[in-house]
């Protein structure tokens, strides 16, 4: 089983701009689009493996409709519905964001009770062979989330992933981004918790009939206090890092100016140095215009 | 005039809700443009998605497109304009509409 | 590119309604509550996410439908001041009509965000057992061999939906009226443009600026103060925030060189509403068109197979003093909702056996409306009444009202006579044009 933790928000609340009250409406919640893409390489590995994909969400009822979206997706779904008091979870009250204001159901600054529910959630289904989860939550969230689920699960931990791969069944390969534009790749096998940027992937439709079929249709609703099990043991291996490189193109040096402080100020800002001229180029496709961005940098020395 | 008035265009944007597509659902043929003397889709567009160019055709961004429909009733070169709706749930969210 | 030895396929629902807005919900609700099986199919990610109007619905054409609406349905305000002005760049005339007894059962108009009253009456058919389809485009009609529409096509995998009637009710632009050959494909003469804003304003200062009780409401309409261009402005007032825009004729602004957002700017300067919006916000910017041309442009309403109604079918009333669509669409989709009923209860869905639909609309204020009102559009939108009129009326009481002693007052005739003169306007003109106003709005 793929567990894919979802948290639909509304991506534009209104911020009052004298008292910085948030109010936001949960009709009008979408997924973030990290959520979307953990859900879509969810589905992806699971169709390789030949698994099947388990939706977990804390929160109101009041964005079923998105789960609904998800179930005909092919997932299976599970709420925890009623918001758990913050110092449920067995590691404490940690919402790092401190006390704010939290709609009923909305545990984003409490991510220690969230990740418990999440983890009592998923475990009444099975036992993951991979938890999915979005970067960071589409409210005030900080990426939390993930890190105190790999705890309560008692699994490894990759976060922030920019791409995600499977590499024949129960191995992937996944990426991430490090400081200084350093990226790291990864080998994962073990079950892990994983979390993934809103990038490179996008969510597939649902299919008519499976809209139909779920439309209306209940799936799993369970409080979040029915689920008090224990944390999992640590799970030792499963993971480690297989290639790390740096970012490119690489910095070009540029040798430091000489002469007097005026002509090095006019190399510098190449003020009277000869310049392409602008050219209208478009309008191109996304790919032409990639295609046209490399050739302009290869031009200039930058991609060698 | 108060500050009310002068809001920028990009934040008068700013204020609207837009679930992008990865389809573009207007596309605008800059050929046809080319030849158009009007360009009434320009000042007409409540978006302000269509840009003049320089060699006399037409640049067009569907992002932040209200789907209003403006654009291909105001426009009378045929073919120039391709208009449909962008896939179901995305474009634009009006919350107070 | 169907298979020849296998039989179409079953349609799955009686009924498919293209559109969750007022026709579309209203045209479900009828349906579920006659026992048929009904989808709505809506583009948006929820019902009236796409959908933009200047602010005001009114809700008695729901009395037969929900009882006690004004106990649950989500408004922001009953409007209980009304005005009509006329404006030129510096001056304005105002008609300021209150009444009280519009702020109590059975009410009369209420502010209400679409987002709000969309989704509030799509969940009114919901709960009547229809069913609803979000992020769905219908992007195309289905016909059986015979060529009868026999459901829509949408852009989901897996996307034909069959049914044995089709309501379209998928607003002022319909590809599906456009497919079915009811409507042109772009009819500019007939459309007017509204782009709006909504300005924040704290609900107190709204109550002191406007006059107005707690939950009572504004409701502006202004003919002129759009920069020369045919048209007018509105301004309505929310819980806490304002709604303020201007509608203008298509080719008008084309014409122009203007941008919409100009003109709205142009508006909110008037002298005559700058004061009301001081230190307001812009919380959203919208625009979205509007079918004016009332009963002459008008659709076939039904064909095999196939109905339209609301803003599909050209049903806004917009005469002026009036702009009402969301009740004209509520009102059709109720009747096409319920001769779909009928129709598919006596088996015959073709156009004749559709034509419930239009008799009862002759019957209902939809069409009696309109076309009692048919010669409005053109009238208000015309040059003599967009350019001359607001201006000789404006001056006429300008001049009725300034006090100009040592010399005594000129007397009616003489503002009038000096007026007319002024604005190159021949009694001859104006006698004909009272006669056709009298006519249009008798
Ligand atoms: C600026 C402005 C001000 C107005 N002011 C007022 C006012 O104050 N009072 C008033 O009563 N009326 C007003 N109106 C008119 C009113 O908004 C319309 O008459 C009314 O919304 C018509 O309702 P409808 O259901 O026919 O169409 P819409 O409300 O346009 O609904 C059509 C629905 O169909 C959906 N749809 C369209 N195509 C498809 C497709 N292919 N597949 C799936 N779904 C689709 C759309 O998303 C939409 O939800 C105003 C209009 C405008 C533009
Ligand atoms: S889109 Fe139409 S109006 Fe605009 S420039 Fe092209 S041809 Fe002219
Ligand atoms: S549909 Fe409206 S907002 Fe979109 S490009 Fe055309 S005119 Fe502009």
């Amino acid at each position: 089983m793929v567990a894919v933790c979802v948290a639909p928000t509304d991506l534009r609340p209104e911020v009052d701009d004298l008292t910085g009250t948030v109010r936001s409406d949960l009709r009008r919640a979408d997924l973030p689009a990290a959520e979307a893409a953990a859900l879509e390489y969810g589905l992806r590995i699971a169709e390789e493996w030949g698994g099947w994909v388990l939706v977990a969400c804390c929160g109101s009822a009041a964005a079923d409709d998105l789960l609904r979206e998800a179930r005909a997706l092919g997932a299976e779904v599970v709420r925890v519905g009623t918001a758990p008091s913050p110092t449920a979870g067995p590691l404490g009250p940690l919402g790092p964001l401190g006390p704010h204001p939290v709609a009923p159901g909305d545990l984003a600054g409490h991510p220690a009770a969230t990740a418990a529910a999440l983890a009592g959630a998923i475990r009444g289904h099975g036992q993951p062979a991979l938890v999915l989860c979005g970067d960071r939550s589409g409210g005030a969230g900080v990426g939390a989330v993930p890190a105190f689920l790999a705890a309560e699960l008692g699994l490894g931990q990759s976060l922030g992933l920019v791409s995600v791969r499977t590499e024949g069944v129960g191995r992937l390969v996944v990426e991430r981004r490090l400081d200084g534009g350093w990226r790291e790749r990864l080998a994962i096998t073990g079950p892990a918790v994983l979390s993934v940027e809103g990038a490179g992937v996008r969510l597939r439709r649902a299919g008519l009939d499976a809209v139909l079929e779920s439309a209306g249709a209940p799936f799993d609703v369970r409080s979040p206090n029915g689920s008090q099990t224990p944390p999992g043991e640590p799970v030792a291996g499963g993971m480690h890092t297989s290639a790390s490189r740096p970012y490119r193109p690489r910095t070009r040096p540029v040798p430091a100016p000489t002469g007097d402080a005026h002509e090095r100020l006019l190399a510098l800002t190449g003020a009277l140095s000869d310049r392409e001229p602008a050219r209208v180029v478009g309008p191109l496709t996304a790919a032409e215009a990639a295609d046209e961005l490399l050739a302009y940098l290869a031009r200039r020395g930058y991609t060698t | 005039m108060g500050r009310w008035a002068d809001i920028s265009f990009e934040a008068r944007m700013a204020t609207v809700e837009f679930r992008v597509s990865e389809r573009a659902h207007i596309v605008v043929d800059s050929d046809v443009c080319r030849s158009c003397t009007t360009k009434v889709c320009v000042h007409a567009c409540p978006a302000d998605l269509f840009a003049p160019t320089a060699d006399g055709g037409i640049l067009f961004n569907y992002e932040q497109c209200f789907e209003c429909g403006t654009c291909y009733m105001v426009c009378n070169s045929e073919g120039a304009i391709s208009w449909t709706y962008p896939d179901g749930g995305h474009g634009v969210v009006f919350r107070h509409g | 590119m169907t298979d020849e030895q296998q039989a179409p396929d079953p349609p799955v629902f009686d009924a498919v309604v293209v559109g969750a807005g007022p026709a579309g919900a209203s045209a479900a609700l009828a349906l579920a509550r006659a026992g048929r099986s009904v989808v709505m199919v809506e583009r948006g990610p929820f019902p009236g996410a796409k959908n933009v109007y200047g602010g005001v619905v009114y809700g008695r054409v729901l009395d037969e439908v929900i009882p006690h609406w004004w106990e649950q349905v989500p408004v922001q305000r009953w409007v209980v001041r009304r005005s009509t002005m006329i404006l030129t760049d510096t001056q304005a005339v105002t008609l300021d009509v209150r009444s009280q007894a519009w702020g109590a059962q059975p009410y009369n108009g209420m502010t209400v965000f679409r987002a709000d009253f969309d989704s509030w009456l799509a969940q009114h058919a919901i709960d009547a057992g229809a069913r609803l389809l979000t992020s769905t485009v219908a992007t195309g009609l289905l016909r059986d061999g015979s060529g009868r529409i026999c459901g829509v096509r949408t852009d989901r995998p897996g996307g034909d939906l069959r049914a044995r009637v089709v309501i379209a009710c998928d607003g002022v632009n319909s590809f599906l009226a456009k497919e079915a050959g009811l409507l042109p494909r772009a009819d500019a003469t007939h459309m007017t443009l509204g782009a709006k804003e909504v300005l924040a304003l704290p609900a107190g200062v709204i109550e002191e600026r406007f006059g107005l009780g707690p939950h009572e409401g504004l409701d502006i309409e202004a003919v002129g103060g759009t920069a020369g261009v045919p048209g007018g402005g509105f301004l309505y007032t929310n819980r806490d925030s304002v709604s303020v825009g201007v509608v203008v004729s298509l080719n008008g602004l084309a014409a122009s060189g203007r941008r919409p957002e100009d003109l709205i700017a142009s508006f909110k300067a008037h002298p005559g509403i700058a004061s009301y919006l001081k230190g307001a916000e812009v919380k959203e910017y919208s625009a979205h068109l509007i079918p004016e041309g009332g009963y002459s442009t008008m659709p076939e309403l039904a064909t095999d197979g196939l109905l339209v109604a609301g803003d599909a079918a050209a049903m806004t009333l917009a005469a002026g003093i009036w702009l009402e669509g969301v009740n004209f669409a509520i009102g059709a989709g109720l009747e096409a909702g319920r001769a779909a009923a009928t129709a598919i209860g006596t088996g015959d869905v073709s156009a004749a056996g559709l034509s419930g639909y239009r008799r009862a609309l002759e019957a209902s204020f939809v069409l009696r409306d309109h076309k009692r009102l048919r010669l409005a559009p053109d009238l208000v939108l015309s040059d003599r009444m967009q350019q001359q009129y607001t201006k000789v009326l404006c001056d006429i009481a300008e001049d009725l009202f300034t006090v100009t002693n040592p010399q005594p007052k000129p007397g009616l005739v003489r503002i009038m006579r000096r007026v007319l003169r002024r604005h190159r306007v021949r009694w001859r003109d104006l006698a004909r044009d009272g006669l056709d106003t009298a006519r249009t709005f008798r």
